[in-house]
């Protein structure tokens, strides 16, 4: 970048300015080293430009994964989609409460488009309400949804200009996906609308919840067929559906480091691509559908940013050189954004604090090829569901750094600094290395099974503890001013939340009654007749269950009978002990 | 000096939740700190964490519930270890535990809470000085 005579003599000032000005400066204070950097050219002599960054939205995609950000920034009021998306995560309760608090949430606060659903345990475990595992979590984490009367319930709440056709929808579920999608394919053909005109993303990404996440069901073999049954199908007859949400979210939260997040994250959508294409689908077909959900930050606001940049060319590199695509959509890390949200660093003591990290991690999205925005509830560390009045702040956070800041003027303007571009630069190699290692092992399915990333997870989690424990990591109000003069701020949380408490306490025994009811009403010689259905489909690796899924559904089976069947053939996963 | 029994530890994750970064943490943290720990793994039952908890013949059951089904799991730990005639065991749990359900939690007979932000140390510290077995 620079000519090779100019750079010597940057290294030869750079000496003098180090023997000179510099020590001089830290004598005084009587230090020897100085605890700042400085980058300069020099650190940066083989940059090429064209190279490593290019432009937005154009391979390697360094920069963004859009030309601008007019794609990320929605017409209402150009707030970041991603701040409407994640505050709207939502559903508690029986279909019935959460179909109400949609409408509520739309009559009231004017929210429009689809649903972003979030289920309670039983549900995304593949266990009825009247299970014996679900007792005490009926519709606490989110909905609850037994059978497709649940769904019929809840998509109550979107019909007219917010029927399935005019809406997306959102769904976090994974092992049990191809049956909560069976019933919104069932739900469409009842309105009889075709499955081409659904649009939505499920999550899907089976191979975290193995390595992080907890909600998993069957083994990694059988639960990789059925992502391929959801990629093929989705492919064929529902070409506007995104078949997952591949997540280094819940990785990271769950302890991995930053590159351990990217790098295992990317192998198992390396894994998710080798499906489609084992399938024989043609890459840059599937390859549209994609998705990614946003990353988990940290604090370390330039290596996040870095880490960030570094993501998105390692992936395009994947997937134009490896996997041979070529169109440049199927090159893009489609979804993930900027740095990510910094759930796992909010604190508990003095939660106010938790907005001045999402403030500084909404500013780092700035920085890394996103807009800004106001990350997560400051209340997210004290209970279930965030209150309105943190929902706003983080809303006006978001507003202010946009609008006020004005930091959605400019797109990825770290690019070319000598500091950030040797960052990314040190997370790209660390991150190969990383992928590197687990293709060694035989791929994302392979590492699972041996329990490499379970491992290695746990052991940056101990060690994330440890810093913390000595004081090297440091977490304000926490480990460190924490002392009597300090000030214990609390907050009032006074706006009801639309969350009803007595629905959600009442919502167990609730939905025991709905779900007799149902088996009351329904034809069980039918049921039993697409279970049997179900369970040969299954033994056949070759065929896709989604169809006979969608005939358990229709005549009203439950998830968890769906599932036990497919228990029955497939197994249940064994989840690797970490701490033998 | 008399050999002294190390303290037996079980870490439990009671119900379906599947966040156990702290479980894992707290399991090698307080073998860090000389104690032994099992550390059972997910989707545990009441009924699988006393089993085990008599089985292994513990000194302390920790449980982590992050899913908000705390109200009903961790007493029904509790219930559950006095059905079996286990009176001395020291019961302990973190996770995200609203402060309202603190004092719930305490009355049933859970020893102590721990939330976010608190240290292996401290952990470790109240168990030393609050086991009842000998």
């Amino acid at each position: 970048m620079f000519d090779k005579d100019r750079i010597e003599e940057i290294e030869r000032k750079r000496k003098e300015w180090e023997e000179g000005t510099l020590k001089k400066s830290l004598e005084r204070f009587g230090l020897k080293e100085s605890p700042t950097k400085f980058y300069t050219p020099t650190d940066l002599r083989d940059f090429d430009f064209l190279d490593k960054v290019g432009f937005p939205g154009e391979y390697p995609f360094t920069a963004a994964e859009y030309p601008s950000l007019v794609p990320e920034l929605r017409v209402r009021g150009g707030v970041s989609s991603l701040l409407v998306r994640a505050s709207s995560y939502s559903g508690y309760g029986t279909a019935e409460d959460t179909r109400d608090y949609y409408n509520y949430m739309r009559s009231a606060y004017g929210r429009r488009g689809g649903p972003n659903i979030a289920f309670d345990l039983p549900t995304q475990c593949g266990y009825d309400s009247d299970s014996t595992m679900a007792r005490g979590e009926v519709g606490k984490t989110g909905v609850s949804v037994d059978t497709l009367r649940d769904f019929e319930l809840l998509y109550e709440a979107f019909v007219g200009d917010h029927d399935l056709d005019k809406i997306a929808s959102n769904f976090t579920i994974n092992a049990p996906c191809n049956v909560i999608l069976a019933m919104y394919f069932t739900l469409a053909e009842k309105r009889g609308i075709p499955l081409d005109k659904l649009r939505g993303t499920p999550q899907n990404d089976i191979l975290k919840e193995f390595a992080a996440r907890g909600t998993y069901v069957f083994p990694p073999k059988p639960s990789m067929r059925m992502v391929r049954d959801t990629i093929t199908y989705c492919t064929e007859h529902v070409l506007s559906m995104n078949p997952i949400s591949i997540c280094g979210y819940h990785i990271r939260e769950a302890g991995a480091t930053p590159v351990q997040m990217v790098g295992f994250t990317l192998s198992n959508a390396i894994a998710y691509v080798q499906l489609g294409i084992d399938a024989g689908l043609d890459v840059d077909t599937f390859m549209r559908r994609f998705t990614f959900l946003v990353w988990s930050t940290g604090m370390d606001f330039f290596k996040e940013i870095a880490r960030a940049r570094a993501g998105r060319r390692i992936w395009a590199k994947i997937m134009k050189e490896r996997f041979g695509a070529k169109n440049p959509r199927s090159w893009m890390l489609r979804g993930a954004g900027g740095m990510g949200i910094p759930t796992h660093t909010l604190t508990a003591q003095r939660p106010l604090n938790n907005i001045a990290r999402c403030v500084v991690t909404g500013i780092g999205n700035a920085m890394s090829g996103a807009p800004p925005f106001g990350g997560v509830p400051y209340d997210e560390p004290m209970g279930l569901g965030h209150s309105l009045e943190a929902q706003q702040l983080s809303l006006d956070a978001g507003r202010i750094m946009q609008f006020e800041a004005k930091l959605a003027d400019v797109i990825d303007p770290f690019a070319g600094s000598y500091y950030v571009e040797s960052l990314t630069d040190e997370a790209e190699e660390q991150i190969w290395g990383i992928i590197n290692k687990i293709d060694a092992m035989g791929g994302a399915v392979d590492a699972i099974e041996k329990g490499y990333m379970q491992r290695e997870i746990a052991r940056s989690a101990y060690q994330y503890q440890k810093e913390v424990e000595t004081g090297e990591r440091v977490i304000v109000g926490v480990n460190r001013f924490t002392g009597e003069q300090e000030l214990e701020v609390l907050t009032s949380r006074l706006v009801e939340h639309p969350y009803d408490p007595k629905k959600r306490a009442e919502a167990e025994e609730k939905q025991l009654k709905s779900l007799a009811q149902v088996k009351k009403e329904r034809d069980d010689g039918q049921v039993q007749a697409t279970l049997r259905r179900l369970r040969e489909e299954a033994k056949d690796e070759g065929g896709n269950l989604i169809p006979p899924i969608m005939e358990a559904v229709k005549a009203y089976a439950t998830i968890g009978e769906i599932c036990n069947v497919l228990r029955e053939v497939f197994g249940e996963y064994e989840a690797y002990n970490v701490t033998a | 000096m008399a050999d002294e029994r190390r303290i037996r530890v079980l870490m439990a994750k009671p119900g379906l939740d599947g966040h156990d970064r702290g479980a894992r943490v707290l399991t090698l943290g307080l073998r860090d700190e000389g104690m032994e720990v099992i550390y059972t793994g997910l989707r545990q039952t009441p009924e699988k964490i006393v089993q085990a908890a008599i089985q292994e013949d513990v000194d302390v059951v920790g449980l982590s519930c992050l899913s908000g089904a705390h109200r009903y799991l961790f007493p029904e730990v509790v219930e559950q270890l006095k059905a079996n005639g286990v009176e001395d065991m020291l019961v302990i749990g973190g996770g995200i535990i609203p402060k309202e359900d603190i004092a719930f939690l305490e009355e049933k007979g859970v020893g102590a809470i721990f939330g976010p932000g608190t240290s292996i140390k401290e952990i470790a510290s109240y168990i030393r000085e609050n086991t009842k077995r000998k």
